[in-house]
């Protein structure tokens, strides 16, 4: 397919200076039909919200309120802003582990945790969670025809176990998140075949080279499963299904599309690279939608037992305990109000960028669906009650621009309903998620 | 359920307070859980009497092997694997995603399985490591010089190479499937063809996982001995991490990794090279969580030094004293009570020390120095940025060396280090915790030891005095689980002494080492390969060579389960 290279899209360095970044494609090329591609992303950011700042401190109706602190830097995107007020995460409230775990691990799958060795919680012990996650729903059914059915990303997400996961493929099945933007330029970039400068596109030997590789590695992984107990041979199952997805990939990996440049290696445990991995993360991720080799990611900043200074926010506390103080502090009130809105700022930029990239008669921006959220409501009080969830986009199934109270006959809704908006709005025919006894469908006030 | 975390601090008196925002959360572990297996030291009753003498309620008569499931090289594992195979130290693994992490570990088996990222690794990694092999390392990798176009040589590069790739002999199937894509490949070059070849190896299973149990000619039943290659392997990855050398893999092919003297002469020798060095400072630094200082802020109050700057420093002189500790020393009682402080310059202008003029040499600073814990390291490890952590410092003692597991903090309270102040001590902002008596039923136990190393500072740094006012390190041992350490200390020197030679602790390191060894949190069925393991341990006063080689002769390292579906 011909597509019409009519955008460019900005990167804006760490230095701050801007470098012209490639040439990005009109993703619907004139005069065609085709479904409008869509696009879905989980946020994730720690510890909860401070509420004072959160909740709009005015509203008439549904399309009449003032953003509160928090959401300011999301004040240009306000018609594709979604607030939910009073959606509860019920499935918190059951299942082993303590509440940073229960949440993070039930936010996005609707799950219990299986039972494990993370130690947290009032001297509980939890697993992974007991789900598949709904974006991972979401890319089995959209993210087929690009290359990459999901892209996993991370800043600071840097705990290695329930903690610092967001993303399942299944039960007990995580996906853990590139971390630095090298590994999501190697992993998204590094091996695409583009146009050489007359346009054209130039033959990959190394496709039918991978192609053979991958053949006899298959017959190896057959080979050795004629040989194992039952549950290596479930291993080597999955392993050979995801040797089958690079399989399919090579045919994909040609596109009309310019690489963005080799970002600089940085550390990810580092407080001083830390700005420059999320902004490079959220541009490299622009350009990956932009470029069609993704359509569903999912990205978390941190992890709820963080001990992480934002000294360019000038918020020395460490993460989790600072939130521990009371909201009314005016000290960890302005640190913590400052994170969110850095936070807020991140899912701005990457709506500034996709807002650039036009997309037949609307942009990327336009198609694209986020949910933000976080594991406890409020970090102090570990609560799960009216969390604080923000919604970007998704204005093709839902009218978006509004600030919403979801409660359902005086009682709030479980988020596991969300979740299956979420879904149906990205084309996923379900009606339930999760653990059904929290699910009746999908959540009326968005209905 | 294990019974690995089975004693909890303050359960008793927390249960109420910390687990009050939902019936879910009362604590399933709150009363000791002694294990089906009679405790065997795990349980508090078990643990007082210490590790070496709870065999006694275990019946340990018949052979106990150790499951055996499919074992993804770890990352370090895979790295030293390729350096050995194809002398290629760029350590492809840096680019793969991080392993998940159990109890500190991060060799996990039931946590760390592959995903779509890792395989794309896998993939490029091989791409990497064999277009370098080739092109610089042909003539010492495959048979014939480049150019020649013969298929008998790269059928033997299959059955040579694959050998040592695979851990033992290819089957006539797997040496097929390389043959018939060598010899498709051929026509495109011999070099070509191997590298190609050589890409399918690194990529297949056979490579990727140790493989303990394959199917044997006859059902099996009861304890199976894992056979000679599976040995090998075992004993390479545990002691060295990396794939069997050569001497290994003859004396498993000679029928000389048998009886348990053929597993014990092995072990001995392996743990004379330096890839067993290297070992023991990858099980350290996961068993201290030294990972998490990475990235960490310690500042000084006249910022002589960035926030993260010193870091590699204090990383690199534990690695040194670690060093000296397990391999010179030998012992535990070393390692937790050698007086040495290895320096770099920063640290020696630091810590008031000259530099010595060979870096390896060790100052002796027995006055302020006691063994691991008081080591710059982990006192910095165990700091907030601009103070101490005496909470951390109680918490890591419980934890790690004692194997008591501590419950956080109740979620309503405000965990929150006190803000600094120029006129008081750190232990004096602190002691609020013991006088709000609902803090005080944990922080009794948390403090009380924690308080004990108030003479270091977020630095590592050796004060007598803080602000001015004299240090006060006095503290006690409350809900140690061992009557033994229970009572009151004077600063962390003195309780370096009583940690040296205690049983309790022993047996928790045993343990520790005991789940690296085996990439799992250890279940009922490892109970009597535990014992053994914590009473050799003990017999020789703490000797870590006859830990590891305790371990490796186990029954949990040397048999495993009959397979299930022959």
């Amino acid at each position: 397919m011909k597509r019409r290279i009519d955008r460019r899209l900005f990167l804006r360095a760490a230095t701050g200076a801007a470098v012209a970044l490639p040439l990005l494609p009109s993703l619907r090329a004139q005069g065609q039909s085709s479904a409008p591609i869509r696009r879905f992303v989980t946020f994730y950011t720690p510890n909860g919200q401070i509420h004072s700042a959160w909740w709009p401190t005015a509203s008439t109706s549904q399309t009449d309120f003032t953003l509160n602190d928090i959401h300011q830097p999301l004040a240009g995107h306000l018609s594709r802003l979604t607030l939910l007020k009073n959606v509860d995460l019920q499935t918190a409230g059951g299942g082993p582990g303590g509440p940073h775990q229960r949440g993070i691990g039930t936010l996005f799958t609707g799950q219990y945790l299986q039972d494990g060795d993370f130690v947290d919680g009032c001297g509980s012990t939890a697993g992974w969670a007991d789900g598949v996650s709904v974006d991972q729903v979401i890319a089995a059914q959209i993210g087929q025809s690009t290359p990459y059915p999901s892209l996993e990303l991370g800043v600071r997400a840097t705990d290695n176990d329930v903690q610092g996961r967001i993303a399942y493929s299944g039960p007990g099945a995580p996906l853990p998140p590139l971390v630095q933007p090298l590994d999501v330029y190697n992993r998204v970039f590094k091996d695409l075949v583009v146009p050489d400068q007359s346009g054209n596109m130039p033959a990959d030997p190394m496709i039918a080279q991978r192609k053979s590789v991958l053949d006899a590695v298959s017959s190896q992984i057959s080979e050795l499963e004629t040989r194992v107990s039952s549950d290596d041979k479930q291993k080597l199952d999955a392993h050979l299904t995801l040797v089958r997805d690079v399989e399919r990939r090579l045919a994909q990996s040609a596109v009309s599309c310019s690489k963005p440049p080799v970002p600089a290696t940085m550390d990810p445990t580092s407080v001083t690279d830390m700005p420059n991995i999320a902004t490079l993360e959220i541009d490299l991720l622009s350009i990956a939608f932009a470029c069609d080799l993704v359509r569903v990611a999912s990205f978390a900043v941190s992890t709820g037992f963080n001990r992480i200074q934002y000294p360019w926010l000038n918020s020395m506390g460490e993460g989790h305990p600072l939130s521990h103080e009371d909201p009314s502090d005016p000290d960890a009130h302005s640190q913590l109000v400052a994170r969110a809105q850095w936070h807020a700022g991140l899912i701005a930029r990457l709506y500034d960028n996709l807002a650039s990239v036009n997309e037949g008669d609307s942009t990327v921006a336009d198609n694209t669906l986020l949910m933000w959220s976080t594991e406890v409501s409020e970090g102090n009080v570990h609560s799960h009650t009216n969390m604080p969830i923000v919604l970007m986009g998704g204005g093709w199934y839902f009218q978006t621009g509004r600030y919403i109270d979801c409660v359902e006959n005086g009682t709030n809704p479980s988020h596991s309903n969300l979740l299956v908006t979420l879904m149906n709005a990205m084309g996923v025919e379900q009606t339930t998620f999760g653990r059904p006894e929290f699910c009746t469908g999908p959540l009326k006030a968005l209905a | 359920m294990t019974d690995s975390v089975a004693r909890w601090i303050g359960l008793a008196a927390l249960g109420a307070i910390a687990c009050s925002n939902g019936p879910h959360t009362a604590p399933p572990n709150a009363a000791p859980t002694g294990g089906s297996g009679g405790g065997a030291g795990m349980g508090a009753a078990a643990m007082s009497s210490g590790g070496a003498t709870s065999s006694a309620a275990l019946s340990c008569t018949t052979t106990a092997p150790g499951v055996a499931p499919l074992r993804l090289l770890t990352h370090v594992q895979y790295d030293n694997t390729v350096a050995d195979l194809l002398g290629d130290t760029t350590q492809p693994s840096q680019q793969f995603p991080a392993e998940n992490v159990v109890l500190g570990f991060s060799n996990n088996v039931a946590a760390n399985q592959v995903n779509p990222t890792l395989i794309a690794a896998y993939q490029s990694a091989a791409e990497a490591l064999a277009a370098t092999a080739v092109s610089s390392r042909l003539s010492t990798l495959a048979p014939c010089p480049d150019g020649s176009a013969s298929s008998d040589c790269g059928h033997a590069f299959v059955t040579n190479f694959g050998t040592k790739a695979f851990r033992r002999a290819l089957t006539a199937n797997e040496a097929t499937i390389f043959d018939n894509l060598f010899d498709a490949t051929l026509p495109q070059g011999y070099s070509q063809a191997i590298e190609l070849t050589l890409r399918a190896m690194l990529q297949s299973p056979q490579f990727l996982y140790r493989v303990d149990a394959l199917h044997a000619p006859t059902p099996e039943t009861g304890a199976v001995a894992l056979g000679p290659n599976e040995l090998a392997s075992r004993l390479s990855y545990f002691l060295t991490n990396s794939t069997p050398d050569d001497t290994l893999l003859a004396a498993a092919a000679n029928n000389q990794l048998v009886t348990s003297s053929d597993v014990e002469t092995q072990a001995r020798r392996l743990l004379g090279t330096a890839r067993a060095r290297a070992m023991a400072q990858d099980f350290m630094s996961q068993w201290l969580g030294l990972s998490t200082l990475d990235g960490a802020a310690r500042q000084a109050s006249d910022e002589s030094f960035g926030p993260s700057e010193l870091v590699p420093d204090w990383k690199s002189t534990l690695a040194s004293f670690i060093d000296d500790a397990v391999w010179n020393d030998g012992t535990l009682g070393g390692l937790l009570t050698s007086p040495k402080l290895f320096l770099t310059p920063k640290l020696a202008t630091l810590y008031g020390q000259a530099m010595p003029s060979d870096p390896t040499t060790p100052v002796s600073l027995p006055s302020e120095r006691s063994g691991l814990l008081t080591q710059p390291a982990i006192m910095a490890l165990l700091a907030h940025p601009d103070q101490s952590g005496p909470v951390q410092r109680g918490v890591f003692v419980l934890q790690q060396v004692l194997c008591v597991q501590v419950a956080p903090p109740p979620p309503n309270v405000v965990a929150v280090p006190p803000a600094v102040d120029p006129n008081a001590t750190t232990r004096e902002r602190f002691a609020e915790h013991i006088a709000d008596p609902s803090c005080a039923s944990c922080h009794v136990s948390l403090d009380g030891i924690g308080f004990g190393f108030e003479n270091y500072d977020q630095l590592g740094r050796y004060r007598a005095t803080e602000n001015g006012l004299p240090v006060d390190a006095s503290g006690e041992v409350v809900g140690s689980g061992d009557p033994s350490l229970e009572g009151p200390f004077n600063g962390a020197l003195d309780l370096a002494s009583k940690l040296a030679n205690n049983e309790t602790v022993r047996s928790c390191v045993a343990t520790q080492w005991y789940r690296y060894a085996m990439g799992r949190v250890e279940d009922t069925t490892d109970q009597c390969s535990l014992n053994d393991v914590r009473s050799r341990f003990s017999a020789t006063n703490g000797n870590f060579t006859e830990l590891l080689v305790a371990i490796t002769l186990s029954d949990a390292f040397r048999y495993r389960p009959a397979m299930d579906n022959q």
